[in-house]
């Protein structure tokens, strides 16, 4: 029997499922080996009771979602988090760095909150609530690192993430370093995967990724203030992403 | 009695669920809830570098990240008196066609046709007519070849900065696509002849209708802001002045008025407003349509969105072909960082979307302010909602489901975009 697999969204705007679609040609491909049994982007139909693999994109932003992922915990036999906010809180994450009324009132106003907002709580990723079995980080995901990932699903393959940083894709591409040229940048301690797209855009890197398991953050601190960066500048540029997994330690 | 409850509709950018109650062909109750959650952006923005805004606000919405990194980048230009070379403009306006390409691509096949096929999806289409997904699947990776081209990405957009861009795609690269956009031509031709084939239901919106409108162009990365009935036209960076905007219980994005009345935005009144600034391209697929402008009917969206295509295809090629002949550079130039207020629109694939930022002294975001696309529609929609439903209620239920549902997503809605 085909693989039954599921694509659910917490809060999120998306963009990775966009990537999804984005392969339309090679989902094409592996329909047959997969059945694609609910995806409310795609397709009409109700999320069924059964299913094998689910793909869940978004942070966890609501009691409805923590009963979601939970249920979907008890049924799939595999929980791919794909994308920053899954993995790391992402974007959505950065609520955690003010009280969350304040920011309700922020941009409803005060007294204006919508009834449908009930159940609101901080920003976190899945595995906060969930084991999670495999990891596709980054904003947006990586279409090819997706189907790495997705194919190591069906041939029962372990996650693998990679742990190094993002250095090294930068030697690779012959990218010269921003601390060469006076700059900053994120990739002395960022997961590598993505070939280091950004850097090699002459963009320095945001730390979409997340922190690399092998990061040295004491040395990269180092590097950033003997180039005359603030001491604080990496908890601040990693903030952006990487909030709601520093919140939890 | 006929009742509708679709809880997070299909086929439509995030979440929300459909309420209808008509009784004796009146209508008891309409509703679009949007249970998106909220993500608090323009909270977020507060006390960030001015060139991390468009980062954080690009990621609002992964369909028109595009439009929102160039919107909010345009904005911070304002506030810190920024001016950009013509090469920069030529630039970002391929990348928010990209979107546009690659947006009605995906809205028009793989969100709103299967509803006109009977189908729940575009996938089984790949066996009974893979001539139409192939054509859908080029159109879409074309728009995302170009956006990836000029922006290193599809979604989320990296090389736009404030200022220019920090690189450019080669010469021959441009060229290869300003030849790929040639040749597409036929395929949104045939895209505006299928819609065109699909029956919609007789219907006019009585809302207010807007959008952005340039003297040079088919305004979409600037212009002021256009209003269809009541014929006047101001500048977009004051779109506070004229757009009030309200929290309703329902709805976790705002509801949006112009002059007291709900309105329109996307590529009805676009073409409404601005359909004699097509170029011969478009202009021929307008014919194709079937539609004499100005058209009220929400469902016209849908092959407004495809006669767009073959205008935006055309026009792409055309601006390569300049950018091929200029010279010039998109380098950012140094600029002085003071404090400032600036306010910007473009037109993103289904609506005009603006955003306004204050800078302090030091180069800090003081305030942030971002009106989307869908938010603005939300109330029309309803008000669209309530009007059609008993016009349809006599049907059974799953056609007037279907129905309705049509009527929801020719409004191409982006619901994450709405709430954010």
């Amino acid at each position: 029997m085909a693989t039954r697999v599921v694509v659910l969204s917490l809060a999120s705007d998306f963009g990775c499922q966009v990537q999804l679609t984005n392969m339309t040609e090679e989902i094409l491909d592996v329909l047959g080996v997969i059945d694609l049994t609910y995806w409310q982007l795609a397709s009409s139909g109700h999320m069924p009771d059964a299913y094998d693999v689910a793909i869940v994109e978004g942070a966890v932003t609501t009691d409805e979602h923590v009963d979601l992922l939970r249920s979907v915990r008890e049924t799939a036999a595999v929980v791919i988090a794909i994308g920053a906010c899954a993995n790391t809180g992402g974007i959505p994450g950065m609520a955690n760095l003010l009280d969350l009324d304040e920011r309700y009132a922020v941009v409803y106003g005060n007294g204006g909150e919508p009834k449908v907002a009930a159940g609101k709580r901080a920003p976190m990723p899945l595995d906060a609530f969930i084991d999670v079995d495999y990891h596709v980080p980054g904003c947006p995901i990586d279409p090819a690192e997706f189907l790495r990932t997705l194919s190591h699903v069906l041939l029962g393959m372990k996650d693998r993430v990679p742990d190094q940083t993002m250095c090294a894709s930068c030697k690779v591409n012959e990218t010269v370093c921003f601390y060469d040229r006076g700059g900053f940048c994120l990739g002395l301690v960022t997961r590598a995967g993505c070939g280091a797209r950004c850097p090699s855009l002459n963009r320095p890197c945001t730390g979409c990724r997340g922190v690399a398991s092998d990061a040295n953050l004491e040395s990269a601190r180092a590097i950033i203030v003997a180039g005359g960066g603030r001491p604080d500048a990496l908890e601040t540029g990693l903030s952006v992403y990487n909030t709601a997994k520093e919140v939890r330690g | 009695m006929t009742r509708l409850t679709v809880e997070h509709v299909a086929r439509i950018e995030g979440h929300g669920n459909i309420i209808v109650n008509v009784e004796n062909g009146e209508v008891r109750e309409v509703r679009m809830d949007i249970v998106e959650p909220a993500r608090f952006f323009e909270s977020m923005v507060v006390g960030r570098r001015f060139d991390e805004a468009p980062l954080i606000t690009s990621r609002i919405c992964g369909i028109c990240s595009p439009n929102h990194v160039v919107t909010s980048i345009k904005a911070i230009e304002a506030a810190l008196g920024i001016e950009v070379s013509e090469r920069t403009k030529l630039l970002r306006k391929l990348l928010v066609y990209g979107s546009f390409l690659q947006n009605h691509a995906t809205h028009l096949y793989i969100l709103a046709a299967p509803d006109y096929v009977g189908l729940p999806s575009v996938f089984p289409l790949a066996e009974t007519m893979p001539e139409v997904v192939d054509r859908a699947l080029r159109l879409k990776k074309l728009g995302n070849d170009l956006t990836t081209a000029v922006g290193g990405r599809p979604v989320h957009p990296v090389s736009a900065v404030v200022g220019g861009f920090t690189s450019e795609p080669a010469p021959a690269l441009l060229a290869s696509y300003r030849d790929a956009l040639l040749s597409v031509a036929a395929d949104a031709l045939a895209t505006t002849e299928l819609f065109a084939s699909f029956t919609v239901p007789d219907f006019a919106s009585a809302g207010e209708m807007l959008a952005l409108t340039a003297d040079d162009d088919y305004a979409i990365y600037d212009g002021d802001t256009a209003a269809l009935d009541a014929g006047w036209r101001r500048p977009s960076a004051g779109y506070r002045s004229f757009i009030s905007e309200s929290v309703v219980g329902h709805s976790n994005a705002k509801h949006s008025t112009v002059g007291g009345r709900p309105f329109m935005v996307g590529s009805v009144p676009r073409m409404n407003l601005n359909a004699d600034r097509l170029n011969d391209s478009g202009r021929a697929a307008l014919a194709k349509s079937g539609v004499a402008l100005p058209t009220r009917n929400t469902f016209h969206m849908n092959v407004m969105q495809a006669v767009e295509l073959a205008d935006a295809s055309a026009r792409c090629a055309d601006y390569i072909e300049r950018l091929l002949d200029m010279g010039g550079s998109s380098v950012p130039q140094p600029f002085r960082i003071r404090s400032g207020q600036g306010g910007s629109a473009t037109e993103a694939p289904r609506g005009t979307l603006y955003h306004s930022y204050s800078i302090d002294d030091d180069g800090f975001v003081t305030h942030g302010d971002v009106i989307t696309p869908t938010a603005q529609n939300l109330a029309n929609l309803e008000a669209d909602m309530r009007d059609f439903a008993p016009t349809v209620a006599d049907r059974s239920e799953p056609e007037f489901a279907v129905l309705v549902e049509e009527l929801v997503r020719a409004y191409d809605p982006c619901l994450s975009c709405s709430v954010h």
